[in-house]
This record gives structure tokens, C-alpha cells and sequence, in this order.
């Protein structure tokens, strides 16, 4: 997975000493310690795998996150540029690389960035069935209902749409399910099932108006809303009859109505589900799914 | 007897020449074709935008062929984690100077590192570059090509005329 990616002096601990079934994250940082987030535990890398002593841990090189940016845009950073000036890089295989370097500005418009100074390589995983605890909370006889995943960053919320969408196929519920996915990280493992079509690495606003006019899907699956433009295609999809599966970062239920952006979303009740994700008990923890007047349907 | 040792003397010189020759003839249809290499490689760039593994996978059989394996050794880095060295690209390449060989060099070590504008104007000078060696080469192959044919030629008379 990581192959092409990392150098072997830094691969080869973590395939061998640590493995990649239970990792999350792996951290590097100019002249820094090689950081690993291990199911919501930190380590450093050693040569003899993971450690919590600082003086056997593996130190980044600027040259090496160099290397690790340009083999992950398999060699051509031109091809990913638009993805690096959002700060990140997603590989084929659904691994999401958030990088940090000197950005380069024009007239307002980021270009490009050079320099690279640390990356964060965020490791997909398919936990089958997760979504099955609040399935029968979001699906209905007359459908899904219109659903925002509530979750802070790596919490398994992307995980949750990718299984949500995968059990509808299960259940032969033929939806035409459209995911949009911004950062290619919804289509891999088995994926969204039999019914899905995928858009993958455009804007919400394209995403949503080009998928609802040529695909009439049933229900759209995407990630990571945050921005008024995000919102508005959500409403726009909304008025076309479109189900809404989506998700947001916001660490509880009370931080999320304090977005500005999402008020108009909450007045107007176009979501009538909203399931809450924690880091409480690692990756993946359900705190609560709510209703569309923030009453908790379900407690764990 | 005598007449095969001649007809056979007279064949080695003209075939030396002839070796010569195609040295320099060989340099012209190398910088040809790294340009013709870099031009669609800028091309495509800009145009698809397309993973450089695949933009040189793409490249018609002439210009590979020309290039005497320099596209296989990059692709190779390219697929494999070692970094790129001299040795490693030029490996089956007999046909350049060593400080044409650092140019070069820094050419193929430019790819893929950069964003499209950047990479196309990076592209766009290194061309230049090579077309002011492609004028070279050609002049070269004019005066000392043809040359080191006639020489050869006349080499092989001259022993002809001796053995005679």
C-alpha cells in the first residue's frame, strides 16, 4: 500500500515491527521524530518498530518528505498540483497525504507549494458493518433519510459513508448512489456496492449540479462539507429531490450548531439525521444519533 | 588468395569509416529525438496532465528507439524508490559527451517536480538547449561524417595500392 511511497528504511519498520492493519497515521516532520497514530495511540517509529522513547526514534528529513511528496504524486507533482494547493495528495489506492510547505500567493490565489516540510500519510481502512448500528435509525420504508455524519478528523466518518452506501447495495435497495469524492477516499476496498456511480476530485458545486443533471441519482454520498458553497449544493440537491448522505468535522453535536454555515441547513430541517462520532474509545466511537430537532434517538 | 586480403583490408577500413561516421550521425537522431521527447512530453502536460510513467510508456517507437534507452532507464526509476544517478540513466547510451551527459541528466531530474507552468517553461529551456547541441551534432556529422567515410575509403585504397 505504502510501497513507492515511503523509503524502505522507514517502510520496511512499519511493514515488518508494526503492520498496517491497525495504523492510522504516520507523521513526518522535518529533522522531527517519525510520528505513528496507532489505534488513538501515539508512538514513535524505531528501527525495531514502535516505541515511546524518544531517543530511539527515527528522525524525518526535509529531503525525504521531498521524496515522499514526489513518489506520491507518482512522480509528477504537476498532475496533483490543484490537490497540493489544498494541502493534501490523494494517492490511487484511497491513502489521503495532507502536506505542509511554503505556499506560493498571487493576487490573492494560492498557485502552488514548494518546500515540503512535513506530511500526515492518513491510512484507509474498510471496517466492515460499522454502520450497521445506526442503519435502521437512517433508513426508513419510504427511503434514507437525509443524513450528516458528525465527527472529528479521523474519527471513521468517511468509513461509516463508504459501509452506509455498501450495506444499501447489501439489502438490495437499488439506489442510484452518486459519491462525490472530493479527495479520493470513498471509492476503495469493496467500495460503495453495486449501485454507485463516482465523481471523483471535483467541487461540491460541480460535483452535485453535473451528477444531479446526467446521473438522477437517488441519494448522494459525499465528505468533509465546510465551506457556504458546500452548503448550498447541499440545499440545491435537497430542492431536486435528492437524498443527502454527508458529513462535517465538529468534535460534539453543540460545537456543530455553532457553525455559521450550517444554519440555514438546520432551520430549514433538510437534514433529519445526525449521527455524532468520537475519538472517546479510538477510531470509529458512536456517541449518539439525533434527530432533525437534536433530540438523541439513541444512546451507547 | 592475395586478391581476398586485399578485398577484405579494403571492406575493414570502409566499415571503420563507415562506424565513424555513424557515431556522429547517431548524435543527430538522438538530440532530434529528445527534443521531439520533450516537445510532446510539454504538450501533453499542459494538454492531459496525464502521470509521467504513462506520457513515456506513449512515446512512438522511433523516438524510444533513438533516445538508446535512456525512456526504459527512467521508467525504471520512475517505478522503482532509488534516486536517480548518471550511471543508472545513461546505462546503454554511448553517444554523449560527459558534459552533454550532466545536462541531460538535469533534464530528466527536472521531471515531474514541478507544476504545469513551471514544468512547461523548465521543458521549454532545456529544449532550447538541445536544439543549439542538435545544430552542433548536425554541422559535426556534415564536416566529420562524410569524412571519416571518405577516409576510410581512401585508407582502404591506399593499402590496396601498397599490398599491390
Amino acid at each position: 500500500m505504502l510501497d513507492g511511497i515511503l523509503p524502505d528504511s522507514v517502510l520496511l519498520p512499519i511493514k515488518n515491527k508494526v503492520g498496517l492493519s491497525s495504523l492510522n497515521e504516520i507523521r513526518l516532520r522535518a529533522d522531527k521524530p517519525i510520528l505513528l497514530s496507532q489505534m488513538g495511540q501515539k508512538y514513535f517509529l524505531s528501527e525495531n518498530g514502535r516505541t515511546r522513547s524518544y531517543n530511539e526514534a527515527m528522525f524525518a528529513t526535509s529531503s525525504m518528505i521531498e521524496e515522499v511528496v514526489f513518489r506520491a504524486s507518482e512522480c509528477s507533482i504537476y498532475s496533483v498540483n490543484e490537490q497540493i494547493k489544498k494541502g493534501y495528495i490523494a494517492t490511487p489506492n484511497g491513502i489521503r497525504i495532507g502536506i505542509t510547505g511554503n505556499v506560493v500567493e498571487e493576487g490573492g490565489v494560492v498557485k502552488t507549494m514548494t518546500g515540503f516540510s512535513s506530511v500526515n500519510i492518513r491510512i484507509p481502512h474498510e471496517v466492515r458493518n460499522c454502520s450497521l448500528k445506526a442503519y435502521s435509525c437512517i433508513v426508513k420504508p419510504d427511503g434514507v433519510l437525509n443524513t450528516l455524519i458528525i465527527s472529528p478528523p479521523g474519527a471513521g466518518k468517511t468509513t461509516f459513508l463508504r459501509d452506509f452506501v455498501y450495506q444499501l447495495s447489501e439489502r438490495n435497495m437499488p439506489y442510484n448512489a452518486l459519491g462525490l469524492d472530493e479527495r479520493g477516499e470513498l471509492n476503495i476496498g469493496r467500495g460503495l456496492g453495486n449501485y454507485a456511480d463516482i465523481i471523483s476530485f471535483a467541487s461540491k458545486k460541480i460535483g452535485f449540479e453535473n451528477g444531479i443533471r446526467s446521473l438522477a441519482p437517488n441519494i448522494i454520498v459525499t465528505d468533509e462539507l465546510s465551506e457556504w458553497e458546500d452548503v448550498e449544493a447541499v440545499k440545491f440537491a435537497s430542492n431536486c429531490g435528492v437524498r443527502i448522505l454527508a458529513s462535517t468535522h465538529s468534535d460534539s453535536i453543540e460545537s456543530f450548531l455553532q457553525k455559521a454555515a450550517f444554519k440555514e441547513l438546520i432551520d430549514e430541517n433538510v437534514f433529519k439525521r445526525y449521527v455524532v462520532f468520537s475519538m472517546r474509545e479510538g477510531p470509529g466511537t458512536l456517541e449518539g444519533i439525533y434527530d432533525e430537532n437534536f433530540s438523541r434517538m439513541m444512546r451507547w | 588468395m592475395k586478391w581476398v586480403i586485399i578485398a577484405v583490408l579494403f571492406g575493414i577500413c570502409v566499415a571503420i569509416g563507415y562506424l565513424f561516421s555513424m557515431k556522429y550521425k547517431k548524435r543527430v537522431q538522438f538530440y532530434t529525438a529528445l527534443i521531439m521527447f520533450a516537445q510532446k512530453l510539454d504538450v501533453e502536460i499542459n494538454f492531459s496532465r496525464e502521470r509521467l510513467k504513462k506520457l513515456i510508456e506513449g512515446m512512438d517507437e522511433k523516438t524510444k528507439r533513438n533516445l538508446f534507452g535512456l525512456d526504459k532507464n527512467f521508467l525504471n526509476y520512475l517505478s522503482g524508490s532509488e534516486e536517480l544517478t548518471q550511471e543508472a540513466l545513461f546505462k546503454n547510451c554511448p553517444v554523449l559527451k560527459p558534459e552533454e551527459k550532466e545536462m541531460v541528466f538535469l533534464f530528466f531530474k527536472s521531471l515531474g517536480r514541478s507544476d504545469v507552468l513551471g514544468q512547461s517553461k523548465e521543458i521549454q529551456n532545456f529544449v532550447k538547449r538541445f536544439d543549439e547541441n542538435l545544430t552542433k551534432c548536425a554541422s559535426e556529422n556534415k564536416k566529420y561524417g562524410s569524412l571519416s567515410l571518405k577516409l576510410g575509403f581512401i585508407a582502404g585504397l591506399f593499402i590496396v595500392v601498397i599490398l599491390l
